[in-house]
């Protein structure tokens, strides 16, 4: 646990940075600090190790005033990133990511085993990588090292300063999933910086939102934050589209899945026309015997066609996109949908066989049901998906 | 040229070489030992730089040979009345050479070395210290090179150096020997030019197979005019 209580840096020119701040860091989450530049959100950060010291207030890692600690030695149980890596350029990755175990008095052939470890955990070929330099890698392979390296001595508390801004999006996004997995493994109390709020939506369980000046404008889940915003700075800090956004925290399992529609080719068209009259569908899905999806039939074209023919003769409207109710969030669930020509989206089990089919009217009820619960402050259940992005 | 007079006089042309080699080396590594603390000192303490430039720079403007004439009266005709000149300019190039060795380490990268729990005096040690190898060595080569050619006017004042063919070829109207004298200082400041270089790729690994530069090394007036 990682506390501020009403911590304040002013420099000597008078600047305000961070003005009594209280926050609350809870152990084995992440929790990301966002706002614009000039907000104190790394000056926050940078107090923790004492990079900065505070004019006033206190801040407590495990109970313990970080003011009281012997500096290096508080700093040696906190894991640090940074956006442009701070790996040194004389050493090789492996002595690199050995620093901390090194000034902590372990042998070197230790220290270099731990290095070899932590390189397989971050995704890196121990085998290629380790006695390469800094310079001779790429930059996601560099702030992997440097991940790696902070992770070295196995501290409980990691600090990261916009450690993903300085690599391309798609290399971000890759590392961003690194971080969720990491994290469900290893369970650090991280604190990560960032500027952009779509990165602390994605990986935050808590994010803190800084307005300029040093002040804190909210702090919440990602969910809570789309859902409700604290006030206009926040509404707009959060930016466009939030309500389609927080669907990804919403699990698609609660939706209500349309079954008696889902029809095996071998069916006649008389009987799929009665189906569909009677649950009211204007589509029906037609499915091989392994229950795969084969296409949707529009209903007014089995119209036209002799009651006995079987669905498979049929014209078949094909299924694009499909969504896993297990897994997906409602806002997967409601893109496949809008995605489908028959405003229709088909639900698949983890081997791609039909579980049934959902439509928009479906998707209203249960996006309702999902925010109504939120609100009530029933934490949605879905599991963060690292595949899935949060854009 | 007489080449047979270069096999006749081999005892004292290597005697001579040996002599110079001794003069050019010792005020570098002098200034070096020296300039390692004062340029930390600088670095540390941003508001001496500025006078210790000042003083090193109006030094550097000194003729050596000026130099030389004032400290006989201290320390008399032998070694030492070259040394100390020529370490004093070895302090001019090698003290700006360490401070903006240090400087050039980046700033992230002394920062990540404190926040991951280095103190301040292993951090200079173990991090900025082999980063300013390059830019520090850099300076090295111009001292010893100058040192090396400066060393020969220490003969004026009769401390022998490569400069005693120079002086006896000119007074003898015999070129063989100013030609000699003038190859093996080139000789000998190439010889330890490559060898420091040698002695950087060996301590600088990390730079091998990308573009080296320098760093920002003040440029100083060429030595040669001094003489």
């Amino acid at each position: 646990m990682i506390t501020f209580e009403s911590v304040t840096k002013r420099y000597a020119d008078g600047t305000v940075a961070v003005d009594s701040l209280d926050l609350e860091i809870p152990d084995g989450q992440i929790m990301v600090l966002v706002g614009p530049s000039g907000c104190g959100k790394t000056t926050s950060l940078r107090m923790i190790n004492r990079l900065v010291e505070p004019t006033s207030g206190r801040i407590l890692v495990d109970g313990q005033n970080v003011l009281e600690a012997n500096a290096s030695q508080l700093r040696r149980g906190i894991g640090y990133v940074i956006q442009q890596t701070g790996l040194f350029p004389h050493r090789t990755i492996e002595d690199n990511i050995a620093t901390v175990p090194l000034l902590n008095g372990v042998s070197k052939r230790q220290a270099r085993e731990r290095a070899r470890e932590l390189m397989q955990l971050v995704g890196l070929d121990a085998d290629t990588m380790a006695r390469r330099y800094p310079f001779q890698l790429s930059g996601g392979q560099q702030q992997r090292v440097g991940v790696a390296r902070a992770l070295a001595a196995d501290p409980p508390v990691l600090l990261m300063d916009e450690p993903f801004s300085a690599v391309d999006p798609i290399v971000r996004a890759a590392l961003q999933d690194e971080l969720i997995r990491l994290q469900a493994e290893l369970r650090k109390t991280v604190v990560l910086v960032t500027h952009d709020v779509e990165e602390a939506i994605k990986v935050g369980d808590l994010v803190a939102v800084f307005r300029p000046g040093g002040h804190l404008a909210q702090v919440a889940t990602p969910e809570r934050l789309l859902g409700a915003p604290a006030d206009d700075y926040v509404r707009d800090f959060v930016g466009f589209d939030r309500g389609i956004r927080r669907l990804s925290f919403f699990p698609a399992a609660g939706l209500a899945l349309e079954t008696q529609t889902v029809l095996p080719g071998t069916t006649t068209a008389g009987a799929a026309i009665e189906v569909a009259r009677r649950e009211g569908e204007p589509w029906v899905l037609v499915i091989s015997a392994g229950r795969e999806p084969l296409g949707w039939v529009a209903v007014a074209d089995l119209e036209g066609r002799p009651d006995s023919s079987a669905l498979s003769e049929a014209r078949l409207t094909s299924v694009e996109h499909t969504f896993r109710p297990d897994t997906d969030s409602l806002r997967a669930a409601l893109d496949a949908t809008i995605l489908s020509r028959t405003e229709r989206a088909v639900a698949v089990d983890e081997r791609g066989q039909v579980t049934g089919t959902t439509s928009y009217e479906k998707l209203r009820d249960a996006i309702r049901g999902a925010e109504d619960a939120a609100d009530r402050g029933e934490p949605p259940a879905l599991a963060r998906h690292p595949a899935e992005q949060v854009l | 040229m007489v080449w047979s007079w270069i096999p006749q006089n081999w005892t004292s042309i290597w005697q001579y070489t040996l002599d110079n080699l001794l003069l050019g080396l010792l005020p570098p590594i002098i200034g070096l030992i020296v300039s390692v603390p004062v340029g930390i000192a600088c670095v540390l303490w941003g508001w001496l730089y500025p006078p210790v430039l000042s003083l090193s720079s109006a030094i550097y403007a000194l003729p050596s040979l000026a130099l030389f004439v004032v400290l006989i009266d201290y320390t008399g005709l032998g070694n030492l009345t070259v040394i100390i000149p020529l370490t004093l300019f070895s302090l001019c190039i090698l003290i700006p050479a360490v401070v903006d060795g240090l400087r050039s380490v980046q700033e992230s990268v002394r920062q990540a070395a404190t926040a991951m729990g280095f103190t301040p005096v292993r951090r200079l040690v173990q991090v900025e210290l082999p980063l300013a190898v390059p830019v520090i060595i850099a300076g090295l080569r111009i001292a010893v090179v100058s040192s090396i050619s400066l060393a020969s006017v220490g003969q004026l004042i009769g401390v022998p150096s490569l400069g005693y063919f120079l002086i006896d070829g000119f007074q003898r109207d015999f070129p063989t020997e100013i030609y000699l004298g003038i190859a093996l200082i080139i000789a000998l400041a190439l010889i330890c030019d490559v060898i420091l270089v040698s002695v950087r790729r060996l301590l600088t690994p990390w730079l091998r197979g990308r573009q080296v530069s320098a760093g920002p090394i003040r440029v100083l007036p060429i030595t040669a005019g001094r003489m």
